[in-house]
């Protein structure tokens, strides 16, 4: 019998060096995240400036759940089961679109944007019944949605720990990526890529965070393409990964940015004199010596549990498929009131992200091997024990000063088995 | 060859014939070298009417990402194309589009077989713009409408 069929309590998977290769693996273990961990906990779903007026809507899927993301008449956000409360029917099936109302094509069941049901055809069908029916049978809504700094998060669970209890000490990377827009809000508006990976949606995610793999996933680009931006020899740079708390981590290069005190180095070292709008907006927003401080110490390279990734400028955004199969959604962060920027933010996201791209095709490439290598039974366990010894707790979460240490593994996985021990 | 292609002046067909089985045999610097040398676009959008400066897109390759991405692929470690795919294409159903004293624009459907963990089915149309005034024909862009191009799509880094 192996450990995961001896129990149910998937948590047991996790030690503090080590994951059991059937978190990645099993369908039970699966099943059981799309519970806990996409319907209970906090997930995110889209961004405010995909939705800015009322009316406008998004389809997305809360784990394997379809789901609508709709702005009401009175501005409110609102998370609805993208399912006909009459016989099941999925009512919306446009990806994006603004619309006061959502009109089943199966019975002509009409919803308002804020899930209500206004209208069935044909009443008197349900004659004495038909205005407790209209009363009972809205679209099923998410009772929490919540947003920080325009990322729009939702739950299924009605009660459980506040949005800003759940990001914790994350909210400073979404901070550190909104002071990069002279208006403090990036927009997600030119688009997601879609790229169907064959592994496990947890292998994305820390691959993500994963500071010891560049040297080698990506060896080609930095022979062919580019230079590394910072070395990628952990003695010779302050780069440091840190394990925040709550599932998140994150690859924190501050310390070195902020040792260079150079601008744009995050950004190809971009003189400023390219963007002279972009930074003469930023000053006049926040004044020299923050926009110095932003500009050297660029974008956030932090997980965000369950399924966000801020990547420097971009935002990446995992829907698990199956135990083997996962969609990287993934978003160039463009900078409102920043054309000189924007142009080059999309052509630098095509250049790294996505199914082509010189970095990520790739980290799908080894993800695929990944899930393919853990259909070997024996090891059972995956370890991440590196640089344990050399951890250091603080007020930050807990760092670490080699950059290929396994700390954000080691948050993201602890985060994990508390969060599928919950209900156990 | 191509006598059953409609108004498409042989040359061409041959020419766009060729640039595919390169592709297809992932002979990455001869595929590079019907490129122009200054002035040229590998585009593959996400959808049909997308605008690549305010879009984002799967590929937007000017020249000298064309020469990364190639120099990338010759790395051999390039680990998404180590081995390289098996592959191979069809393409039909050609339209001269636009013709000019030095360019001609030309479509076609295409279907595209590629064996690597599985087969993967890749289909679409694809608009080339060949140079026509210099000594030899070159490529100055190629644009790749996937007919599945909102929806997630695999990994793509072999020369689709």
């Amino acid at each position: 019998m192996t450990l995961l069929e001896s129990s149910t309590d998937a948590s047991q998977l996790v030690q503090p060096n080590r994951v059991h290769g059937s978190a990645y693996t099993s369908q039970q273990v699966f099943d059981q995240e799309m519970d806990l961990l996409f319907s209970h906990g906090w997930v995110y779903v889209a961004h405010e400036s995909e939705i800015p007026e009322p009316g406008d809507y998004l389809t997305k899927r809360m784990g394997r759940q379809p789901v609508i993301v709709s702005r009401a008449k009175d501005a409110s956000l609102h998370v609805l089961a993208n399912r006909c409360a009459h016989r099941g029917n999925r009512i919306c099936n446009a990806e994006s679109g603004n619309a006061s109302t959502f009109r089943c094509p199966y019975h002509g069941w009409t919803y308002a944007n804020s899930g209500q049901l206004i209208a069935i055809p044909m009443k008197q069908g349900y004659a004495d019944r038909h205005d407790a029916i209209r009363e009972e049978l809205s679209l099923s809504e998410c009772p929490r949605v919540d947003a920080y700094g325009g990322f729009i998060f939702a739950s299924f669970a009605a009660q459980g720990i506040t949005l800003l209890e759940h990001l914790g000490r994350a909210t400073s990377a979404i901070d550190r990526l909104n002071n990069l827009a002279p208006n403090g809000r990036v927009q997600l508006t030119a688009g997601w890529m879609k790229h169907s990976q064959q592994c496990n949606w947890k292998m994305v995610m820390e691959n993500n965070v994963d500071g010891y793999h560049a040297l080698f996933t990506h060896q080609s680009v930095y022979e062919a393409v580019r230079a590394a931006k910072v070395s990628h020899q952990p003695q010779k740079v302050d780069v440091i990964v840190r394990d925040m708390g709550n599932g998140h981590a994150e690859i924190d290069y501050s310390e070195e940015y902020l040792k260079l005190d150079e601008e744009f180095v995050w950004f190809g070292r971009m003189p400023r004199e390219k963007a002279p709008n972009y930074v003469q907006a930023m000053e006049d927003a926040y004044g020299p010596d923050k926009t110095h401080h932003s500009l050297v110490l660029g974008p956030p390279h932090t997980l965000i549990f369950p399924n966000l990734f801020l990547a420097e400028m971009n935002v990446m955004v995992v829907e698990p498929v199956g135990p083997g199969e996962t969609i990287a959604y993934t978003a160039p962060a463009l900078l409102d009131g920043a054309p000189e920027m924007n142009g080059r933010i999309i052509r630098r996201c095509e250049g790294a992200m996505g199914p082509s791209g010189f970095l990520i095709a790739d980290d799908g490439e080894i993800g695929a091997r990944n899930q393919l290598g853990l259909s070997a039974k024996n090891p059972e366990w995956v370890v991440i024990s590196r640089g344990l010894e050399s951890d250091i707790a603080d007020e930050s979460g807990i760092k670490n000063y080699d950059k290929s240490s396994e700390t954000p593994q080691r948050g993201f996985w602890q985060h994990w088995s508390q969060a599928m021990a919950a209900s156990a | 060859m191509s006598q059953d292609q409609s108004s498409v002046p042989a040359e061409f067909v041959d020419f766009i014939i060729r640039e595919a089985r390169l592709a297809d045999e992932s002979q990455y610097q001869e595929w590079e070298s019907l490129w122009h040398d200054r002035d040229a676009l590998y585009w593959v959008p996400m959808h049909e009417h997308a605008d690549p400066d305010t879009e984002v897109s799967y590929i937007y390759d000017n020249r000298p990402r064309i020469a990364k991405r190639i120099a990338q692929l010759r790395t051999g470690a390039r680990h998404s194309q180590t081995p390289p795919s098996k592959l191979r294409r069809i393409i039909s159903n050609y339209e001269l589009l636009e013709r000019t004293d030095s360019s001609v624009t030309i479509g076609a459907n295409f279907m595209l077989l590629e064996h690597r963990f599985t087969v993967t089915t890749w289909a679409g149309r694809y608009v080339y713009t060949i140079r026509t005034d210099a000594e030899q024909l070159r490529l100055t862009s190629k644009t790749v409408h996937l007919i599945n191009g909102e929806r997630a799509v695999s990994t793509m880094s072999f020369l689709i």
